[in-house]
């Protein structure tokens, strides 16, 4: 059987081609793309030798720009949220703030790769139980002091402690509280785990995962202490935001310099629709997590540049297994057979997203296994439909009620769904209502529809929503009740599989269950999209929404 | 002397047909009447036609989402690829010809959701207007110290409260342009029922010895029932413009079946790649609303000169 290749590790191919990568770098991002050593040899080996590098995204546009300039203010339209404690953020708008100011030890890329950022590296045991997490050295807080092994130290106490409230804690539980984070050196730090995990450099990614200097309060306006780039100057909450840049940043830029190039991020607190109008009038120069609806408003704005990114984000058709007809592994069947995926997605998202399978793996993960895209068939529907109605005495059309909310795209599937199903022998009523309307139940409802954040690694979500604890209870976020001993087993053997080709195996078989016998019908994953005038540089659609200005400069 | 009696039936036939004889000459003396109700049997008849027949079914979704007009999609598309014009004929219905009750199988009455919001205000403003106006007293103070807060709450936030509190549908929509119009009518009728119970004939009742409820109900409403026509009138461009403010916050009449204000809402996202989408349901509300308001007024000028 021939290799299955990333699409991505072809892009780097053509790009190592194109001299925009060195050797070096391809390498390194195909075999952690998956890629065998082998075959990325292989492939590096048809691109011209000693093509120049140019690692950095912002580096590449320079040479095309005619370099970098210095200097300017970027204007963001995004809700500036209360913000207290890091460790307790729960929304993305809330993160984009902090993260300017704080940094993290990894740095999971729109690539989906994740690297070290504030670690020079990090080595995890054959039994991947215990993790080394070695700090770069001489980088320094905004208030002069330099980040070593007791800031991570006590960044930890404070993720693992219960009163603070983070939600670190409930993805950091293969830890025994701070019994399980030991401080080897004064840039050294191990993590003894009570059980295998391969996820945790994407953990320490998880957005409320910031490095707080070890002097911390617990408010982060009051003492806005990091390594980031920027220095808060001003938070009025439900106003504005004002960020400047920081002279004695650690990392450097093209010219030689500290980063960053720009002088001045301002957050200034609007809704969409109205960032929207403040962009075209040239009042903002961007907005936090454009809509369906904003990204058609402004990509042919000859102004603007759009940005898109593949992402794992979904919205999951899901249905309760244990309620009727849900139970019926058929009507499962047949929900799934009544998706046209691709006029789903053309409605929904603008066809900007890619089609997926009914199962919780993106492509954009390292070990996702391709299966073929499952066709639209009302009439297999239809016959599935008529054989549990002939059985359970019921007629058809088959009346359920899909419940979902109505902020995002949701009702634009729910309305899809409800005309591709009819045919299949669906009756689907809908009921829509506004967003806490439906997370006050989501877990709840018979069917459906939620929406699922993009994770980077393909072990992370499956976890917690399709198994049971170590009581054999559907887990909390399980919304469909759907258990399965073979998938569970499975997952827990791909959640210390490391070597991604072995991996790749397993997921295939999670997948294959899934769409034999699996509780959610997922059309497609959304790509998300950053929108900026032609005059900015470097900037990165990240599939989390998360900002990375350090390295934006905007041409003078 | 002889005098004949002719028989009942005989005698209210040219009865009821002179009063429709006057009551359309009252409609066709005044221009503006005349406009607004050509504006408004121009939407029921679209509305009726859409019962029957549509260019495409409302809900299908068969073309590209956001096409312009064109001559297959004369309004073009909305953003689910479905013919805008089939939905803002399909529209109407729900504001004034039919009621989709919350029954498995579900239930349609005759009316639309405007006309039995209207008719509910009525019946419960009437009903609370004409006991205060004609108890007075304690109860008076009563109710429209109750009605007067009501009238305190900006109207958007008891739609708010209602929809939110009782759920979507025809009838919990029916139930908040109820809520929210009948303390305006309680006010209107109590002001009438004041002025009516000064007149003789309600002392006569009175002496006769009919009861409140008889004198309220059979001798103060029908008298009142001019002024009462036209603010019903009126308010069914309010309750009009109620759907649609609705329906515009997402908390109108559940999809896909179409409605005017969730029309607007779901164009307005859409508004700088298809701005023509939200163009055609804004005018579908403005006209009628505009022309249910003409038609009242023109009424009102109307019954107004006929009482001097």
């Amino acid at each position: 059987m021939s290799e299955r290749i990333h699409p991505l590790a072809l892009q780097a191919a053509d790009k190592l081609e194109r001299g925009r990568i060195s050797r070096r770098d391809f390498l390194r991002y195909a075999t952690l793309l998956g890629v065998s050593v082998g075959t990325a040899y292989a492939m590096a080996a048809c691109a011209p030798a000693g093509a120049p590098a140019a690692s950095e995204a912002a580096a590449g546009e320079a040479g095309a720009a005619g370099g970098i300039t210095r200097g300017g203010t970027l204007r963001k339209g995004v809700l500036v949220q209360p913000v207290d404690h890091p460790a307790r953020l729960s929304w993305l708008e809330g993160a984009n703030a902090v993260r300017l100011v704080n940094e993290y030890l990894t740095e999971t890329g729109p690539d989906n790769i994740t690297r070290p950022y504030l670690l020079e590296s990090w080595e995890a045991s054959d039994d991947v139980q215990t993790w080394t997490l070695k700090l770069r050295q001489g980088i320094k807080f905004n208030n002069g002091d330099e980040l070593t092994a007791d800031d991570v130290m006590y960044s930890f106490s404070q993720w693992l402690d219960p009163e603070v409230g983070s939600s670190m804690l409930g993805l950091l539980s293969y830890l025994d509280g701070m019994n399980s984070v030991e401080k080897v050196d004064d840039y050294t730090i191990r993590l003894n785990l009570t059980s295998p995990n391969i996820g945790v450099p994407e953990h320490l990614f998880h957005y409320p995962a910031v490095i707080l200097h070890r002097d911390f309060q617990g408010d982060w306006v009051k003492q806005p202490i990091g390594t980031g780039a920027f220095t808060l100057e001003e938070y009025i909450e439900s106003e504005r935001a004002i960020f400047k840049a920081r002279p004695d940043y650690w990392r450097m830029g093209e010219d030689g310099k500290p980063l960053p190039y720009l002088d001045e991020i301002v957050m200034v607190s609007v809704d969409k629709d109205a960032a929207v109008a403040a962009i075209q009038a040239g009042q903002l120069d961007t907005l936090f997590k454009p809509r369906p609806s904003d990204f058609l408003a402004l990509k042919d704005n000859p102004d603007l540049q759009v940005k898109s990114v593949a992402t794992a984000n979904c919205f999951v058709v899901r249905m309760r297994v244990d309620q009727e007809p849900w139970d019926d592994n058929r009507v499962r069947t047949a929900m799934k057979m009544c998706q046209d995926r691709q006029k789903i997605l053309d409605l929904s998202y603008n066809g900007e997203g890619i089609l997926s399978i009914d199962a919780p793996f993106s492509p954009v993960h390292p070990a996702y296994a391709e299966r073929p895209i499952p066709a639209y068939d009302p009439e297999g529907a239809r016959a599935l439909l008529e054989e549990y109605a002939a059985e359970k005495g019921v007629d058809l059309p088959l009346k359920v009620t899909l419940a979902t909310k109505n902020d995002l795209s949701e009702p634009e599937i729910a309305q899809a769904l409800k005309e591709l199903a009819a045919p299949g022998g669906f009756e689907i009523a809908l009921d829509i209502t506004e967003p806490n309307g439906y997370w006050d139940r989501w877990t709840e409802v018979p069917l459906g529809i939620t929406i699922w954040a993009h994770r980077p690694l393909d072990t992370m979500t499956p976890p917690l929503a399709y198994i049971a604890d170590a009581d054999g209870a559907p887990v909390p976020w399980n919304e469909t009740r759907w258990v399965d001993p073979e998938f569970s087993e499975k997952l827990a053997q791909a959640e210390l599989t490391l070597d991604i080709e072995a991996r790749r195996q397993i997921i295939g078989d999670l997948e294959d269950i899934m769409q034999e016998r699996g509780p959610i019908g997922n059309s497609y994953w959304t790509n998300e999209w950053e929108i900026f005038p032609k005059s900015f540089h470097g900037v990165i659609a990240h599939p989390s929404n998360f900002d990375f200005f350090y390295a934006v400069w905007k041409q003078q | 002397m002889t005098t004949t009696t002719a028989p009942p039936e005989l005698e209210s036939q040219p009865g009821r047909l002179n009063r429709l004889r006057e009551a359309l000459a009252i409609v066709f003396s005044s221009r503006t009447a005349v406009v607004g109700l050509a504006i408004v049997i121009f939407w029921l008849a679209i509305g009726v036609i859409s019962l029957f027949w549509t260019p495409y079914p409302p809900n299908a979704q068969l073309f590209d989402p956001n096409l312009p007009p064109s001559a297959v999609n004369v309004m073009g598309t909305d953003h689910l690829g479905r013919d805008t014009w089939s939905r803002i004929m399909a529209g109407t219905q729900v504001v004034l010809l039919k009621t989709r009750l919350a029954t498995d199988p579900r239930v349609v009455i005759p009316g639309g959701v405007a006309i039995w919001g209207v008719i509910g205000a009525v019946l419960v403003g009437g009903l609370l207007g004409v006991n205060a106006g004609y108890r007075g007293g304690a109860a008076d103070q009563v109710i429209m110290q109750v009605l007067d807060a009501f009238i305190a709450f900006p109207v958007i936030v008891l739609y708010l409260v209602i929809v939110t509190a009782l759920g979507r549908g025809d009838v919990i929509v029916i139930l908040a342009i109820t809520v929210t119009g009948a303390p305006g009518v309680a006010r209107l009728v109590r002001g009438l029922t004041m002025d009516i119970k000064t007149h003789d004939y309600i002392r006569a009742a009175e002496t006769r010895g009919e009861s409140k409820w008889y004198v309220m109900l059979w001798e103060t409403l029908p008298n009142a029932r001019g002024p009462i026509l036209v603010d019903a009138m009126l308010r069914v461009g309010y309750a009009i413009f109620a759907i649609g403010t609705l329906g515009f916050l997402g908390l109108g009449l559940p999809p896909p079946d179409p409605d005017w204000g969730s029309m607007v809402n779901d164009a307005r996202k859409y508004i700088y790649s298809n701005p023509l989408a939200i163009l055609w349901p804004s005018l579908a509300i403005a006209t009628l609303v505009i022309g249910v308001n003409l038609f009242a007024d023109g009424l009102r000028e109307e019954i107004t000169r006929y009482q001097r």
